[in-house]
C-alpha cells in the first residue's frame, strides 16, 4: 500500500476495515476481525479451530519497512505468547502464527503490539 | 529308500548337515522364545528410559506453577512446547496429573482441568514413586481414555515430576505424575529393532561354524576314502603279490626238489630191489621215509597254491585242505553240492575262506570235527566251515586271532559278499561265506 496519497489511502481502509470487520468466516469456524493502531498502521486477526487447538494469526501492518516490534497473546486474560518482529518488505507488515489450547467455554484472544520508537500500540480481539 | 538314496544317508557329509540343520533349527525355536522375551522386555525398559527422560530433563524444567492454577496462558505456552520437545518418538500421547486426579495437562486438550480417579499404581507412584518408572497396558475403556482410539492397544508408562515450589524453585513444589503412551504396535517394532541384530550375529555366527566345519568335514571324509582306496589298493598288491610268490614257491618246489625226491625215491627203489639182507632193509627203510616226505611237502604244495583251481577241482582241493586235519585224528567231512558254475575268482575266494578257516580251527579250536560245506543258495555260493572246538568271544577276539579272516572279509567285500564268524566259547565256530557265483 502506498502513502503518498493520504486521501487515497483513508479512503480506502475507511472501505476496507468495516469490510474486514465484517467479513464472514472462510472456514467452517474461522473468525476474522480487525483492530484499533493509535497511528496510521492497522492490525488484524484471524482464529479458527484446528485439530483440538485454536490456530491464531495476527498481522500489523505499518507501511514502514524494518520497524521493530514487540507483541503479546492473552488467551482469557493470561499471557500466552510474546515476542518481536520487524516489518518487511513490500507491504511493511509482519505477521504472527501461534497455536492455543481450546479451553472450556469460550476462548478470548487479544493481540497487542507496540512499536517503541514510534509510540504506536495496535490492538485487536476475537472470541471463539 | 534306492542304493544311492541309501548310500547318500550313509555318507558322514550329508548326516552332519542334516544334524547341524536339526540342531540350527532347535537353537532357533529354543533362544527365539527367550529372545523375544527379553527383547520385549528391552523394548518396555527403552520406553521406560525415554518417559524418565522426558519426565526428568525436559518436562519438569518447563513446567510452571501456573499450570497447576488453570492459567490458559501457562497452557498455550506449555502446550507449544509439548509439540515441540515432549511428544516426539513413539509417544503417541501425554498426560500429566496432579495429585488430586486433576488432568493439568494434555497434549488432548479436551481433557485439561478435567479430574478422574487416579488408580493404586498411580497414586503410589505419586506419593511414594521418587525416580521409579512404571508401565502397564492401557485400559483404553477407562475415562480418561475416552477419546483414544479403542482399536489400538496402548502401553502407558508413567513416572514422579514436580512443580517448582512458590519460590519458583524447580522440582520443589507439588508432586505430579507425568504420564506417557506408546502403541503396543510401536513397543513391538521397536522389539523387532532389537531382535534382528543378535539374530543376524547369532545365524551367522552358526552358518559360517557349520560352512567351515561341513568344508573340513568334507575335507577330511575324501583324505579317509582316498586312504582306506589307497590301504584297499595295497592290500590287493599285498594279496596278488602274496599269490605270485606263492606260485613261483610251489613251482620251484614241484619242479625242483619234488622232482629231485621223486627221482631219488625211484632210484632208493631200484637200489632196493637189487639189494638184499639188511642193505635192503635200510634202503626200503629211506625210501618209506623220503615218500612220507615227498607226500608231505606235495600237501604242503596244495596248501601254498592249489594248482589248476577251478569249479570242478574245488571238492578235491578242499579234500586236500582237510588231509592236516584227518591226519591229526579230526573227523574232517568235505560236501560240495553247489559252485558248479562260479567262476575262476569265486572258486578261488570260496576256497581262501575256507584254507583261512581251517587253518583257524587246527591252531585254535583244539576241535574234534570239522565240516566243509559248499552249496548254492538263492543264486548265491555259500561256504560254511564249521567245527565243534573250543570256539571264543568274537567280541573279545584279539587282533592277531583271525587276522587271516578280518584280511579276506574286504576282498569278500568286494566280490559283493559277505563273511561272517559265528562262536560261542565252548560251543564251537562256524564261519560262513556268501558270494555270488
Amino acid at each position: 500500500m502506498s502513502n503518498r496519497n493520504p486521501l487515497v489511502a483513508a479512503l480506502v481502509l475507511a472501505v476496507a476495515i468495516p469490510a474486514l470487520a465484517s467479513a464472514p468466516a472462510q472456514a467452517s469456524d474461522e473468525v476474522r476481525r480487525s483492530g484499533s493502531c493509535t497511528g496510521s498502521a492497522s492490525v488484524k486477526i484471524k482464529a479458527k479451530h484446528d485439530d483440538g487447538r485454536i490456530e491464531l494469526e495476527a498481522e500489523v501492518d505499518s507501511n514502514r519497512v524494518g520497524q521493530r516490534w514487540r507483541w503479546v497473546f492473552r488467551h482469557n486474560g493470561y499471557v500466552s505468547f510474546t515476542g518481536r518482529a520487524i516489518t518487511r518488505a513490500p507491504s511493511g507488515s509482519f505477521e504472527v502464527e501461534r497455536r492455543a489450547v481450546n479451553a472450556r467455554g469460550i476462548d478470548a484472544f487479544k493481540f497487542r503490539a507496540k512499536h517503541r520508537a514510534s509510540g504506536q500500540v495496535c490492538v485487536v480481539r476475537v472470541k471463539l | 529308500m534306492g542304493r544311492s538314496g541309501w548310500h547318500l544317508v550313509k555318507n558322514p557329509v550329508v548326516q552332519f548337515l542334516a544334524t547341524g540343520l536339526l540342531t540350527f533349527a532347535a537353537l532357533l525355536a529354543g533362544t527365539g522364545f527367550y529372545v523375544q522375551d527379553a527383547a520385549g522386555d528391552e523394548a518396555l525398559l527403552d520406553a521406560k528410559a525415554h518417559t524418565q527422560l522426558l519426565a526428568q530433563s525436559v518436562a519438569e524444567p518447563n513446567i510452571r506453577r501456573e499450570l497447576l492454577l488453570g492459567d490458559v496462558g501457562a497452557t498455550d505456552k506449555f502446550d507449544a512446547f509439548t509439540t515441540k520437545y515432549l511428544k516426539v518418538g513413539d509417544v503417541k500421547r501425554i498426560k500429566i496429573w496432579s495429585a488430586n486426579g486433576t488432568i493439568v495437562y494434555s497434549d488432548e486438550t479436551r481433557l485439561i482441568n478435567r479430574k478422574f480417579e487416579l488408580g493404586d499404581e498411580e497414586l503410589e507412584m505419586l506419593q511414594t514413586g521418587g525416580r521409579r518408572t512404571d508401565a502397564e497396558l492401557a485400559d483404553l475403556d477407562s475415562p480418561e481414555n475416552v477419546y483414544e482410539d479403542k482399536s489400538v492397544e496402548m502401553v502407558e508408562v508413567y513416572t514422579q515430576i514436580r512443580a517448582p515450589d512458590r519460590q519458583g524453585e524447580l522440582g520443589k513444589g507439588p508432586r505430579l505424575l507425568f504420564e506417557t503412551y506408546y502403541s503396543v504396535e510401536g513397543i513391538e517394532e521397536r522389539q523387532a529393532e532389537l531382535i534382528a541384530p543378535f539374530q543376524r550375529i547369532t545365524l551367522g555366527a552358526l552358518g559360517i561354524l557349520v560352512t567351515v566345519a561341513l568344508v573340513m568335514l568334507w575335507i577330511l571324509t575324501r583324505r579317509v576314502t582316498r586312504a582306506a582306496a589307497e590301504r584297499e589298493r595295497l592290500l590287493r598288491s599285498a594279496a596278488s603279490a602274496s599269490d605270485a610268490e606263492r606260485r613261483r614257491i610251489a613251482r620251484d618246489l614241484h619242479d625242483g626238489v619234488v622232482q629231485d625226491l621223486a627221482g631219488s625215491t625211484f632210484a632208493l627203489s631200484a637200489l632196493a630191489r637189487e639189494a638184499s639182507g639188511g642193505e635192503r632193509d635200510a634202503l626200503l627203510e629211506t625210501e618209506d621215509s623220503l615218500r612220507s616226505s615227498l607226500r608231505a611237502l606235495r600237501s604242503l604244495l596244495v596248501e601254498i597254491h592249489p594248482p589248476g583251481l577251478s569249479a570242478d577241482s574245488l571238492p578235491a582241493a578242499l579234500q586236500d585242505l582237510i588231509a592236516p586235519a584227518q591226519a591229526t585224528g579230526v573227523r574232517a567231512t568235505v560236501d560240495v553240492s553247489g559252485g558248479r558254475g562260479a567262476t575262476a575268482e569265486t572258486v578261488a575266494l570260496v576256497w581262501r575262506v575256507a584254507q583261512e578257516a581251517v587253518r583257524n580251527t587246527l591252531r585254535h579250536a583244539r576241535a574234534a570235527a570239522l565240516s566243509v560245506v559248499v552249496r548254492d543258495q538263492g543264486g548265491k555260493v555259500v561256504l560254511e566251515v564249521s567245527d565243534d572246538g573250543v570256539g571264543f568271544d568274537p567280541a573279545a577276539v584279539r587282533p592277531d586271532v583271525h587276522y587271516g579272516l578280518r584280511g579276506l572279509d574286504s576282498l569278500v567285500r568286494d566280490s559283493g559278499g559277505t563273511l561272517v564268524v559265528r562262536s560261542t566259547p565252548g560251543a564251537g565256530t562256524t564261519v560262513r561265506l556268501e558270494t555270488r557265483s
